[in-house]
């Protein structure tokens, strides 16, 4: 029963369809269905873990993270805090040549997709 | 699979780890939709081979988008468990996902939803992940699924166990005791403070590699315990047997006469004369590898034992002989197919460690590990560990073994699913681990192809206390499938009794010099000093000295057995 209650209870779907029918997807957006659609997206999240785990930024957010939750207490802190907390510092340690990997990556699907 | 939760709801603790308690919220969720409320989510569970990430999913090609403005691309997007709408969560600017747990009703509530690429448990109302044993239970189904699960070897078999009862002699036992031992009495404090069973060893010509394996495990305690407890008579065995090679015997006489309380060098003589007609192809005067040498010895001890005994050749129980008693763990190998996902298990026992040293650092940005939070001089305290901290650390090394490997397109395995030889992705961890882990650090590096062997001299850190629970097969599995709390692959009901995962470093064997003339030095830790055992000259030394040396093997007690070896004397 509770297998149903799901799409019973799903919000009708021309709410969307609603607001955005006079509006054309931005091309940021088609790109980005392009790369899902097709696989891409999955294949440069996956390369992209692994080359952050390799370089160590992955355990460098771990330990950024656990020493927020020392310092706020374990029950004082949410997900929301620590992505909030990491995000930039995140963003700036992403060592330049996986930025550079992952570019070449998306440059090179962009021409092979285009029409 | 479902049928393994134990409910105990008033048990924090499952498989050692602490289970957060559910919030208000997600409490609610549960008393409303009955016993198994997550498994309507379990058909849109689905996981991406290779790598085994659980994304939800109405069908394998839905691209989520946020159901309020449409965004596809913002990186939390969640489900509502109740009605299956996908919201975004983009703090502080907006939260889509929690404008919809408002809709909460006394009818339905919308306050518990799903991370929709992770697999993840949010609570919109205390904007928070939170966690769930059926869920998480319905993940590790949707992953095993598919599996066709190996069968399990025989030596996985469990030993009885048997319950602690405590023990204090009665009348009969006490006589015997007083009338068949004599007090050993405190020779040692006339030679200084040097504890009990400190004796050095003669150097018969180029042994070096043999005595510093024999210091080490003169003072491996269950070793130790078992053959000063007199568990192998050697003039019993002897009787029993005839006189014969017997390297256990010779490892007794040995242990009699280094903890006599005799300070002169002892000459290991008839015991390397044994271990030469052992192991034969050995039998020179040249120089040998001090971990070769520790494996033919346990294999020695384990053979002649074996006749003895008519016991089953079945080692990872350890149930066979004393070497295998103390040194015997259990190795779990995963190959996973790149293909189809699907996972060919192993089970070996092993009963040391041997671990390659990281290749060359200063190629990339990675700081020491930091699963432990033992100090190492340049520890992440946040950005500063862009540079390269360079210290290979024995941590380092564990991790190198236990992380996923990609074998490469010339070393395809045979997928029994595909039925065909497709590249894999191959993982250890350890399934049980030994009284006493050796760690051998492959320091000696022959190769093939330039027809040339030579030495790794880089230093390695070691630390004096080891978790090993990172590297047990329960953690490495648990972290493949997402850090999910779920009891799996026997450990139910015997995770409380499994001994713990904490070592303690007792023992460290050195080598200098180069690869064909070099020498073995031994480091033993007692009641928490230091000695260095260089053949015949045992000296106190500073833990420094140690620390800096550059350990070829390093032995580790299991914690509740080290404890009672580091003692003081004068309380036993």
């Amino acid at each position: 029963m509770s297998a149903k209650r799901s799409s019973i209870n799903r919000p009708p779907t021309p709410d969307v369809d609603r607001d955005r029918e006079n509006q054309e997807p931005t091309l940021q957006e088609i790109i980005n269905i392009k790369m899902i659609e097709s696989g891409e997206k999955e294949r440069l999240k996956e390369l992209l873990r692994e080359r952050l785990i390799e370089c160590g930024w992955r355990d460098e957010m771990k330990s950024l993270c656990r020493a927020y939750t020392r310092k706020k207490g374990r029950n004082n802190v949410t997900v929301d805090d620590l992505v909030h907390v990491i995000t930039p510092k995140g963003r700036a340690s992403v060592p330049d040549p996986v930025k550079a990997e992952l570019l070449q990556r998306i440059r090179s699907f962009l021409a092979s997709t285009a029409t | 699979m479902s049928s393994k939760i134990n409910h105990h709801h008033q048990n924090d603790k499952t498989n050692g780890q602490i289970f957060p308690q559910p919030c208000p919220h997600l409490a609610d969720f549960h008393a409303r939709n009955g016993t198994k409320p997550f498994r309507a989510i379990q058909d849109c569970l689905h996981i991406k081979p290779p790598g085994g990430r659980a994304a939800i999913r109405r069908d394998s090609s839905e691209v989520p988008r946020c159901g309020v403005c449409g965004d596809s691309s913002c990186p939390r997007l969640y489900a509502c468990m109740a009605c299956a709408a996908v919201s975004c969560h983009v703090p502080p600017h907006s939260s889509h996902v929690a404008i919809h747990a408002t809709k909460t009703s006394s009818a339905c509530s919308h306050e518990i939803a799903v991370d929709v690429d992770r697999a993840e448990l949010f609570c919109c109302a205390c904007r928070d992940q939170v966690y769930d044993r059926d869920f998480d239970a319905a993940v590790v189904l949707a992953h095993t699924t598919s599996i066709i699960q190996s069968s399990k070897p025989e030596n996985l078999r469990k030993r009885r166990r048997i319950d602690y009862r405590p023990w204090s002699p009665d009348l009969r036992e006490r006589s015997l005791m007083v009338n068949n031992a004599s007090p050993i009495d405190s020779m040692s404090s006339s030679n200084g403070d040097l504890p009990r069973g400190l004796r050095g060893l003669n150097n018969l010509g180029n042994t070096c590699f043999m005595n510093s394996v024999l210091q080490a495990l003169f003072h491996t305690p269950p070793l130790r315990n078992y053959f000063l407890s007199d568990r192998h008579n050697r003039y019993y065995c002897q009787s029993k047997n005839g006189v014969r090679l017997c390297l256990a015997c010779d490892l007794d006489t040995m242990f009699s006469a280094i903890f006599c309380g005799d300070r002169m060098p002892y000459s290991p003589a008839k015991f390397l004369y044994s271990w030469w007609r052992h192991a034969s192809n050995l039998a020179s005067y040249e120089q040998q590898d001090a971990h070769e040498f520790f494996i033919s010895m346990l294999d020695g001890i384990h053979e002649k034992v074996e006749k003895d005994q008519h016991k089953p050749r079945s080692q990872g129980n350890g149930d066979c002989c004393i070497a295998h008693r103390v040194f015997s763990g259990i190795l779990r190998s995963d190959v996973m197919c790149m293909a189809c996902g699907f996972t060919s298990t192993t089970f070996d026992p092993c009963v040391d460690f041997s671990l390659d040293l990281e290749p060359n650092q200063g190629s990339s940005m990675k700081t020491s590990s930091t699963k432990t939070n033992h100090s190492c001089n340049c520890e992440a305290d946040g950005m500063n560990s862009s540079q390269n901290c360079g210290i290979s650390t024995l941590m380092g090394c564990l991790d190198r073994f236990t992380r996923p490997e990609r074998l490469g397109s010339d070393q395809k395995f045979f997928c029994q699913q595909c039925q065909v030889r497709q590249e894999s992705l191959k993982q250890m961890s350890i399934r049980k681990l030994p009284l006493v882990s050796c760690f051998h650090i492959k320091r000696f590096e022959h190769s093939s192809v330039r027809k040339m062997s030579r030495k790794v001299d880089r230093y390695l850190q070691f630390p004096l206390s080891l978790d090993m629970a990172p590297y047990l097969s329960s953690s490495i599995l648990r972290s493949r499938f997402g850090n999910r709390f779920f009891p799996f692959d026997g450990d139910e009901s015997n995770t409380l009794n499994e001994p713990s995962s904490e070592f303690e470093l007792f023992a460290v064997v050195t080598h200098t010099g180069k690869l064909d003339a070099g020498h073995y030095v031994t480091y033993l830790r007692l009641s928490n000093k230091w000695y260095k055992c260089d053949d015949a000259w045992i000296t106190e030394v500073n833990e420094n000295t140690v620390r800096a040396a550059q350990g070829y093997m390093m032995f580790y007690v299991q914690k509740m057995l080290y404890y009672k070896a580091s003692e003081k004397q004068g309380t036993s």
